[in-house]
């Protein structure tokens, strides 16, 4: 969302104003897209509509508002952390020894994470876990927000596998996973073909979510993480254990087995967004209409 | 030790039964068809069971993309890959 300019101006505004400064303008940007922007409306609705579904007009507006002014702010957050430093804010992290000891389990660790709260913030909170951590994540054409560690001008702090390479990414995901890896990837989105996902039930419709996480968790015995990180306040997340789901071996090509599995990120996710209406920021289309 | 022939053979028997591909048999496999997409259309998940098929059967692990692309080209090419590895 936004343009490259717009972009700039709120990186200036963080440069010699800091975070307020930003956050004040943000009130007015934000406003104005939500009146003026079919666009920004439209991308938002399928998750509006579900979550307040007895909100209409104004009412349903002023939710609009207030989910794209949270996401406004994550923006800048993730470029605060980059122009001045990961102190800016505190992370918090619920659930660190039981993390620990699934490390120790020795298979690797797959946490699957979703489009909420800031997850650029949680990923800078997993040094303690002491392993490499990779991210299974795509840029889009036309992304023109950046990523923290970008405004900082420092290397990349996670490995990046990129899911339209070469077998979608899977043997980098497997290699890592054998090496003891964290590798991370995002639960609410499918970036692949149509056999590698499945449909589970969400906020009272029917999504396609990817299962190939679930897959190779299925084949390597690795256990799968849900996590979610939230903003506290405004200058504070943190990062929640929500589920530990682990998979027996599932042979064969029956997309099926896996949805027991899936529908239960899927739950966690929902009761995620009951309880944090305004932090879920998948703009991409998700439900069959 | 395996030789080329028995490493293809038991290859497509594992391919067919660990993969569920339930309507090929081995013999209609062809040595240098290609795995993924167009030829057997396995796709990336295959590729997860694959890689542990065949460190299963064959005590050889595929470490990384760069060993895993060459090898995992064909029938032909795995096969090569993992008498190399078994030497």
């Amino acid at each position: 969302m936004g343009k490259n300019w717009q972009h700039q101006f709120f990186y200036l505004a963080i440069r010699f104003g800091g975070r307020r400064l930003a956050y004040f303008f943000l009130y007015f940007v934000v406003g104005y897209y939500v009146l003026f922007s079919r666009n920004a409306r439209r991308r938002a609705a399928p998750y509006l509509r579900r979550r307040f579904p007895n909100a209409h007009g104004l009412e349903r507006l002023y939710h609009c508002y207030r989910l794209i002014l949270n996401f406004g702010r994550v923006l800048v957050d993730r470029a605060v952390i980059g122009i001045m430093g990961p102190q800016a804010f505190k992370v918090t992290l619920h659930g660190r020894d039981r993390l620990l000891s699934l490390r120790d389990e020795g298979k690797g660790l797959l946490m699957i994470g979703a489009h909420v709260g800031c997850w650029q913030v949680a990923m800078s909170a997993l040094d303690f876990m002491q392993r490499p951590v990779n991210m299974l994540m795509r840029r889009e054409d036309g992304d023109i927000d950046r990523h923290y560690y970008e405004h900082a001008g420092i290397e990349c702090p996670y490995q990046v596998i990129d899911p339209t390479e070469y077998l979608g990414g899977t043997l980098q995901m497997l290699g890592a996973l054998k090496q003891g890896e964290v590798v991370c990837v995002m639960g609410d989105r499918t970036l692949g073909s149509e056999r590698s996902s499945v449909e589970v039930e969400f906020m009272g419709g029917t999504v396609e979510l990817p299962y190939s996480a679930y897959k190779i968790a299925s084949t390597t015995g690795t256990p799968i993480v849900v996590f979610f990180s939230r903003k506290d306040s405004s200058d504070s997340y943190s990062l929640h254990l929500a589920e530990v789901i682990r998979i027996p071996e599932i042979k064969g090509r029956e997309a099926q087995s896996f949805i027991p599995y899936v529908q239960k990120f899927s739950t966690a996710l929902e009761q995620y967004c009951q309880q944090l209406p305004y932090q879920f920021f998948n703009f991409f289309p998700m439900w069959r209409e | 030790m395996n030789t080329n022939l028995d490493i293809k053979t038991k290859l497509k028997q594992v391919l067919v039964e660990e993969l569920n591909l339930e309507d090929l048999t081995p013999a209609q496999i062809d040595d240098d068809e290609a795995l993924f997409g167009e030829g057997l259309g396995l796709d990336s998940l295959d590729a997860v069971e694959l890689v542990v098929v065949v460190q299963k059967h064959f005590g050889v692990e595929i470490k990384d993309m760069e060993e895993g692309r060459p090898a995992l080209q064909s029938i032909n090419t795995l096969a090569a890959f993992i008498e190399e590895k078994q030497k």
